[in-house]
């Protein structure tokens, strides 16, 4: 096998757009490590200063800078996957541990090169798909897996054969600014976690000044316990596509990337058959759809272990080839996004879910929704609980309904303590709390916490919740990106608060620390996640003193 | 931005008193120009406002949370508190936080300019000692070049060196290593600062606000007796002008740091400005005429016999040789007064066009 010169590698990415990820992963992977002289290249090719890329390039997980470090390999030490086998597994393959990989409804992924293996002991370890959603057990009308299930979903003539693209042609017999009215009817909010109008987002980039303008589709899904959007890119990837294409007619976008995480090489092998598929039948290049003047390209962008890159702003900068520290905010990426042109930023259920609006229309997309709420949610569900897997609930559904008779309640002999919300950022529910909820942010922000992107972890009786809480922080900790004061010092601060390594033993002055610390982090963090990661603190102490106060016991001595 | 925009005043509360801004300031500058106290750590009017220690935040009626406020572009209508008592805990409970990252210690402010801004804030905030306390963050790089001490036991994390670097030098010569509490400041690999890009200039030394960058030709003075003075004046080295702070205990010339309000500088030097002044107190300089005697050693003698010593020897050589053997080049130190009189000097003294300076590049 030959191997790529230098030149080869560097000719091959200069002139594209984003070039710095992508020629960082060929080098790694030419060499399995990424050496200085793979570095110098990169810098004298992209003229990014050497002292800043060397940075940037240790600011990634999985970027590496020893021999052979591309196939030493990792294994999740997620919430779910640390009490499925994850221990054993890093001492029988000496590997490094991982934060979650989105892998949590089938445990444990093992990552090793450019492939997943799963498997809860080192024999057992085989590639795996990802599993299907369960057909919707409330027999509930769905939007975004309505057709996830069906055989071939994921070629373009599987697709095409059970409607898809049909949106498209019916928004392009239309003006743009007729599909941002819909959208903006539908009252579609982003599914990435902030919920933020997607109609309003589609107008501001639409009538924002500046071109080229960007689509991006944000397939990070980093935050512990999501894995909606992989298995959404998984069966159903042109349905994605057909929404950033939507996005990018509403808006007069020509470019568009799709930021993908580092531990979905499936998903990735996937997106570009997709992507190449598209292209073959004129939905993707120049006059698409026969429209003419419609130009837009579509580019996957291969992240490299960093949770915060999912924060839009950090998510830019680090397809821009900056440090992808989070942007100060104002300006918003509708106006100053990619090059600081306007640009949209939408998760992959966000996107998926507009060609279903286009095609039944903004009236049935409120209709789904319980009660006053409007629309759907893919919930990702895991931990201890019988049928863990992705469904898709209508917001507004009791969440003791979907836990307990959609997804069969906690493993025999168990009861549930606690669910994580948004993944991890939200907390943690327990108590009563949890058969009073129902699956919307009003019903969950009353409660402390929020919905967000919808990962639901259980943990039920079996788990010691202060070691639970332990494990979530550490991982704020590792994925602050160490920009901001509060939250670099008080994500670590407070993990040596939940493991006894530091701050104050008795009672009350521990929960003054904690308290202060994270009344702190929420105020002033720059960003989303040093004002989260305090909600596992302040819901540990309110659904669990008395497994803090033994906590605290334990560690006095 | 139009001309007509860019003068349009706005206003907005701040602390209760209407004030006027105008567009594209934020609500940092505002406060300051109103003579707000606000407590900054990441924040050095040069560069770009970044937004890292957050000790800036104020609150603004009809927002959830409190807002950086060097970060915040100033808005018309804004109603504004810098000061309420949730604001004054939570840049506390900052102040807290960050003394907890680093040891105890005085600084002593011949380390850098403005080596003393942690610590003065935790003395005017009540800060608690002891807070908070865990593993401490930063690992000293042991690079022993003569100039710069990296000793980042008391770094803590605000930037402010490598966006100089960056956005003032312009030599990218550092960056940040890792992420969270594991950032380290560092050169590329990871290496000594001679081997990088550095010029050794020292502006990262002199905007460090904890001291872990220090000036170790300064802090040679640390146990020398007498108070620290600083004299202003202007960088003898070249025609840029930039202006100096001399550092001095008693009669000694201890150090040197740039004037952040000088005009032509702005708090930047070259590492001759910034570093080399040895020479002013040093054994090997000449402070009397020497010229050579028969015995071929040098005698002390006073300015009339040499320079009568230099014109002959000058005229010897216009005679031998006629006037274009001479060459004539002015430092580049020299007051323009003094260059022009060096250009008189050679063209109507010698009669040749032979002359040039060496600042010429
Ligand atoms: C720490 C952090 C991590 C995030 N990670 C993701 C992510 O992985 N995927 C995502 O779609 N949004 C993520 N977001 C939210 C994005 O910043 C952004 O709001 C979202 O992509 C917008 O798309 P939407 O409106 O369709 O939800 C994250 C936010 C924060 C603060
Ligand atoms: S809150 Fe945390 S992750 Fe966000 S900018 Fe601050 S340090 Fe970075
Ligand atoms: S001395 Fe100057 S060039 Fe060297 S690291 Fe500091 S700011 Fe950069
Ligand atoms: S070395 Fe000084 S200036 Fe640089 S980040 Fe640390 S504290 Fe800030
Ligand atoms: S000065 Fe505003 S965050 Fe530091």
């Amino acid at each position: 096998m030959s191997r790529d010169t230098d030149t080869e590698l560097v000719n091959q990415w200069r002139k594209e757009p984003a070039p710095l990820l992508p020629l960082l992963h060929a080098f790694q992977n030419r060499d399995s490590y990424l050496t200085e002289n793979a570095l110098r290249c990169v810098s004298d090719a992209l003229k990014i200063p050497l002292a800043e890329l060397f940075g940037t390039v240790t600011f990634y997980h999985h970027f590496s800078r020893e021999e052979n470090g591309q196939s030493k390999p990792r294994v999740c030490d997620g919430p779910v996957c640390r009490f499925r086998g994850t221990e054993n597994l890093l001492d029988a393959l000496n590997a490094k541990p991982m934060p979650c990989a989105g892998r949590c409804d089938s445990p444990v992924p093992v990552l090793q090169g450019n492939e997943v293996l799963i498997g809860s002991d080192a024999n057992s370890l085989k590639p795996l798909p990802s599993p299907l959603p369960p057909p919707n057990p409330g027999g509930i009308e769905e939007c975004v897996f309505a057709h996830i299930r069906e055989e071939g979903r994921a070629t373009i003539e599987g697709y095409q054969k059970t409607g898809g693209y049909a949106a498209l042609k019916k928004a392009l017999c239309d003006f743009p600014e007729n599909l941002v009215a819909l959208i903006s009817e539908s009252k579609l909010a982003g599914r990435g976690g902030a919920g933020f109008p997607t109609g309003k987002k589609w107008e501001m980039v639409a009538q924002a000044e500046g071109n080229p303008k960007t689509i991006v589709c944000n397939a990070d899904e980093g935050e512990p316990g999501c894995f909606k959007d992989r298995t959404l890119l998984d069966y159903d990837p042109h349905a994605t596509l057909e929404g950033m294409i939507l996005a990018a007619y509403a808006t007069g976008a020509t470019r568009g990337f799709i930021y993908l995480r580092y531990e979905y090489p499936d998903t990735m092998r996937i997106l570009e058959r997709a992507i190449a598929e598209a292209k073959d039948t004129g939905l993707l290049g120049q006059n698409i759809g026969g429209k003419a003047g419609f130009d837009f390209e579509i580019y996957i962008r291969r992240g490299a272990g960093a949770y915060i890159c999912g924060e839009e702003g950090s998510l830019l900068n680090s397809l821009e080839g900056k440090h992808p520290f989070p942007r100060n905010r104002p300006p918003f990426p509708v106006t100053h996004g990619f090059e600081d042109l306007p640009t949209v930023v939408n998760n992959v259920e966000t996107f998926s879910a507009a060609p279903p609006i286009v095609k039944h229309g903004a009236d049935w997309y409120q209709s789904l929704g319980l009660g006053e709420h409007v629309g759907t949610k893919a919930v990702s569900l895991s931990g201890d609980i019988q049928r863990p897997g992705n469904y898709e609930v209508p917001f507004g559904l009791p969440l003791k309904t979907l836990l307990h008779d959609w997804a069969g309640g906690p493993p025999s002999g168990q009861s549930i303590q606690a669910v994580s919300m948004a993944g991890l950022s939200g907390g943690f529910l327990g108590g009563s709390d949890l058969d009073e909820v129902t699956l919307d942010e009003p019903s969950i922000r009353s409660k402390g916490a929020f919905l967000g992107a919808a990962g639901i972890m259980v943990f039920d009786d079996r788990r010691n919740m202060v070691d639970v809480a332990h494990n979530a922080m550490a991982f704020f900790a590792e994925e602050s990106c160490g920009k901001c004061f509060p939250c670099r010092i008080g994500t670590h601060r407070l993990t040596e608060r939940l493991n006894g390594s530091g701050g104050p033993a008795t009672e009350s002055e521990w929960h003054t620390e904690v308290d202060d610390i994270g009344d702190t982090m929420m105020a002033t963090s720059a960003c989303g996640l040093g004002m989260a990661a305090p909600n596992i603190t302040r819901s540990l102490q309110k659904y669990f003193p008395e497994q803090v106060a033994a906590h605290l016991q334990s560690v006095s001595r | 931005m139009n001309a007509t925009a860019e003068a349009q005043t706005h206003t907005l509360i701040l602390d209760d008193t209407e004030v006027s801004f105008h567009e594209g300031e934020t609500i940092y500058e505002v406060a300051q120009r109103a003579g707000r106290e606000v407590p900054t750590l990441c924040y050095d009017k040069r560069l770009e406002a970044f937004g890292a220690c957050r000790l800036c935040v104020v609150q603004l009626e009809g927002a959830r949370n409190p807002v950086a406020s060097c970060t915040t572009p100033a808005e018309a209508g804004m109603v504004v508190h810098t000061s309420t008592e949730a604001i004054k805990k939570h840049r506390r409970t900052l102040l807290e936080l960050v003394a907890s990252e680093n040891p105890e210690a005085t600084i002593n402010p011949l380390r850098g300019f403005a080596s003393q801004e942690l610590n003065e804030l935790l003395c005017k905030n009540d800060v608690q000692p002891g807070r908070f306390q865990g593993q401490q963050s930063g690992t000293s790089n042991g690079d022993d070049n003569p100039f710069i001490l990296r000793d980042y036991d008391h770094c803590i994390s605000c930037y402010r060196c490598v966006r100089v670097c960056a956005e003032q030098e312009g030599d990218y010569a550092i960056t940040m290593m890792n992420r969270g509490f594991e950032t380290q400041i560092t050169t590329e690999f990871n290496n000594r600062l001679k081997d990088s890009a550095c010029t050794f200039c020292g502006q990262c030394v002199q905007t460090c606000p904890t001291g872990a960058l220090g000036d170790r030709k300064a802090m040679r003075a640390e146990s020398l007796p007498g108070e620290l003075e600083k004299t202003r004046s202007v960088c003898p080295y070249c025609g840029v002008g930039c202006q100096v702070d001399l550092l001095s205990k008693e009669d000694r010339l201890v150090g040197i740091q740039p004037a952040m309000d000088g005009p032509a500088n702005e708090g930047a030097l070259c590492i001759k400005g910034q570093f080399a002044f040895d020479f002013v107190q040093h054994e090997d300089r000449l402070t009397k005429p020497l010229v050579r005697g028969d015995d071929g050693e040098l005698h002390e003698v006073d300015w009339n016999i040499a320079l009568d010593r230099a014109a002959e020897g000058f005229r010897k050589v216009l005679k031998k040789h006629g006037r274009h053997a001479v060459y004539g080049v002015a430092s580049g130190r020299a007051p323009n007064e003094a260059a022009y009189t060096m250009q008189k000097f050679i063209r109507a003294g010698f009669g040749t066009n032979q002359i040039d300076n060496c600042s010429r590049a």
